[in-house]
């Protein structure tokens, strides 16, 4: 019987050992540093807050003319209200050669959790001057419409637009 | 004493399990768990599981030069000319944005040779033909350094075996061309006795860099219709054939371990289709070319670049007029044409200049981009993280492709 009791608590304690060291072992595999369990940053281009949104309708009616116009909806997915919003239009070109890069800015002050506000960007879409470089290029470059909306702290939300004009 | 065994026998054998064990962890071995690249899973599934972008963003470009060491690519975008680390997006310029390149080549791992026409410098008044200067291009911290070497280049071409040296065809008459080498910031090294009659329009070397394989318009042609042979040792010039009327040779021909290899064909017809361009061979001898065995006789080219051992082709082209452009890669000794792409949705350029080997030809760089709508696009990034939308480099890897169905 005793003998039994002492095989018993023999093979426990083995056990516990064993599963120690296993833990002791993966834990000294894995962790290396600290730093290597750092979470990767969000990603810069979801915005954790705001919400980017173009009429592609009116994306479609623009022309490379200027004058042109567009409306773009910036809503807050947070549960807090925001201010300070910062929202960018740079209008330029597929070339890259051609120093066409126009900017326009706008601001919304306050912004309610759950809300929305549309802004109008009017800007200039017209082609540059034609010039000897376009002759690098044989074909036609369309335009970029890169919009921005961001908070001064929170990350921008982002959206691309690529124009065939 | 039996007894004591007996009873830490589990304790030993576990003891010695664990041992076992803890002897085959090997910490190293999470680095094949090493994050993915950020553009993993961005790239068009036809262009192969290993491609990689090269390059992001707008622009179009062109050209690529892979540098001796591979540590750096340079190309053209919208004329001019920057370079970057294959694995980082930071692009260096090497000219201003309004410089017109055409072509650009590393002479060394500090400097790219460019052709092109610098601002303010076109054709003399007078000439019909566009002659191109010739600049040596050296890095800098944040400026670049170009300095014009040549005038009046038709086309141009590193000396072989990587000499360091630059050979340049040059008009020598109203119907004439001559090479020459020139080293460091321009000096005239050799002077190549005899003339080419005509125009000399590119030019590659033979593996054994002793000639050169030339693509000339003849006088009084508009077409580039002659492959020529020019021996660098002694000088001289000889033909090796001239194309029937309406043909003309595209881009550069390659002398590689089996013979001369070449792009030729009409003219593109209207409509949008696909250039009647074919892939030729021709012995370094005088006589006529045959379509290069391998690569079926519906087969349209476009861009060929030998490998840097000789023995492969790598070519854009098509199975078909109809069909998608792919990147291709010819085994010249066993004449077997492998797909290295099987892309349908992408539109691989074709430019006679835009495809590169790199240095250990274990891989190609091709430029590509995917079909343009013709409505307007959105996209929920910033342009210069937009792949796909624009004309790219991407570098794909040739070994393990796969047999081209023909």
């Amino acid at each position: 019987m005793r003998e039994m009791a002492l095989w018993i608590s023999g093979a426990a304690l083995a056990f516990f050992a064993t599963a120690g060291a296993f833990l002791l072992l993966a834990n000294l595999a894995t962790v290396r540093s600290e730093e290597s369990l750092t979470p990767d940053p969000p990603s810069r281009h979801s915005g954790p807050d705001l919400e980017l949104n173009v009429d592609e309708d009116q994306l479609a009616s623009l022309e490379a003319l200027p004058a042109q116009s567009l409306d773009v909806t910036v809503r807050n997915r947070g549960d807090e209200a925001l201010s300070d919003i910062t929202l960018s239009l740079n209008v330029s070109s597929e070339n890259t050669s051609l120093p066409e890069s126009r900017y326009y800015g706008r601001k919304v002050e306050k912004l309610p959790a759950g809300g929305t506000a549309e802004v109008r960007f009017e800007f200039d879409l017209s082609a540059p001057e034609a010039s000897g470089k376009l002759a690098a290029v044989p074909e036609p470059s369309r335009k970029i419409l890169e919009i921005r909306a961001s908070t001064p702290e929170g990350v921008p939300a982002i959206r691309t637009a690529i124009l065939p004009l | 004493m039996r007894c004591k065994v007996a009873r830490y026998a589990p304790l030993l054998l576990v003891a010695a399990a664990l041992g076992a064990a803890s002897g085959c962890l090997h910490p190293e071995e999470e680095s094949s768990l090493s994050p993915l690249p950020a553009a993993a899973g961005r790239v068009d599934p036809g262009l192969g599981p290993g491609a990689r972008p090269l390059s992001f963003g707008p622009g179009y470009k062109g050209s690529p030069s892979w540098s001796p060491e591979g540590d750096r690519i340079a190309f053209t975008m919208d004329g001019y000319v920057v370079d970057k680390p294959p694995e980082v997006d930071d692009l260096r310029r090497w000219t201003t944005r309004d410089f017109i390149a055409e072509d650009a080549e590393w002479v060394s791992g500090k400097g790219l040779t460019i052709l092109g026409t610098a601002p303010g410098s076109g054709p003399p008044s007078g000439t019909e033909e566009m002659t191109k200067s010739v600049y040596r291009a050296r890095a800098g911290d944040g400026s670049f350094d170009l300095k014009k070497v040549a005038t009046g280049v038709l086309a141009m071409g590193s000396e072989p075996a990587r000499r360091g040296g630059l050979i340049l065809a040059v008009g020598g008459g109203p119907y004439e061309s001559g090479l020459l080498l020139t080293r460091g910031s321009g000096e005239v090294d050799r002077v190549y006795p005899g003339l080419v009659e005509g125009r000399v329009v590119a030019f590659s070397p033979s593996p054994d860099g002793r000639n050169l394989v030339l693509a000339v318009c003849p006088p009084g042609d508009r077409e580039t219709s002659e492959l020529g042979v020019f021996d660098l040792r002694g000088g001289g010039y000889r033909r090796i054939t001239r194309l029937e009327r309406d043909l003309e040779i595209l881009g550069t021909p390659q002398w590689t371990g089996h013979g001369l290899y070449f792009v030729a064909g009409k003219e593109a017809p209207a409509g949008g289709a696909a250039a009647p361009y074919h892939l030729y061979r021709a012995a370094p001898d005088p006589g006529p070319p045959e379509p290069a065995p391998g690569v079926g006789k519906d087969f349209v080219a476009s861009s060929i670049r030998v490998s840097p051992d000789g023995e492969r082709l790598a070519v854009i082209g098509r199975l078909n007029p109809e069909s998608p452009a792919n990147l291709y890669v010819l085994d010249l000794l066993a004449e077997r044409l492998e797909a290295v792409t099987n892309n349908e949705d992408m539109e691989i350029k074709t430019g006679p200049e835009d495809v590169a080997w790199s240095p250990g030809g274990e891989s190609v760089a091709i430029i590509a981009r995917s079909i343009p709508s013709t409505e307007a696009e959105v996209r929920a990034a910033p342009v210069n993280e937009l792949l796909e939308d624009f004309y790219n480099l991407y570098e794909i890897p040739v070994e393990g492709s796969g047999e081209a169905s023909r």
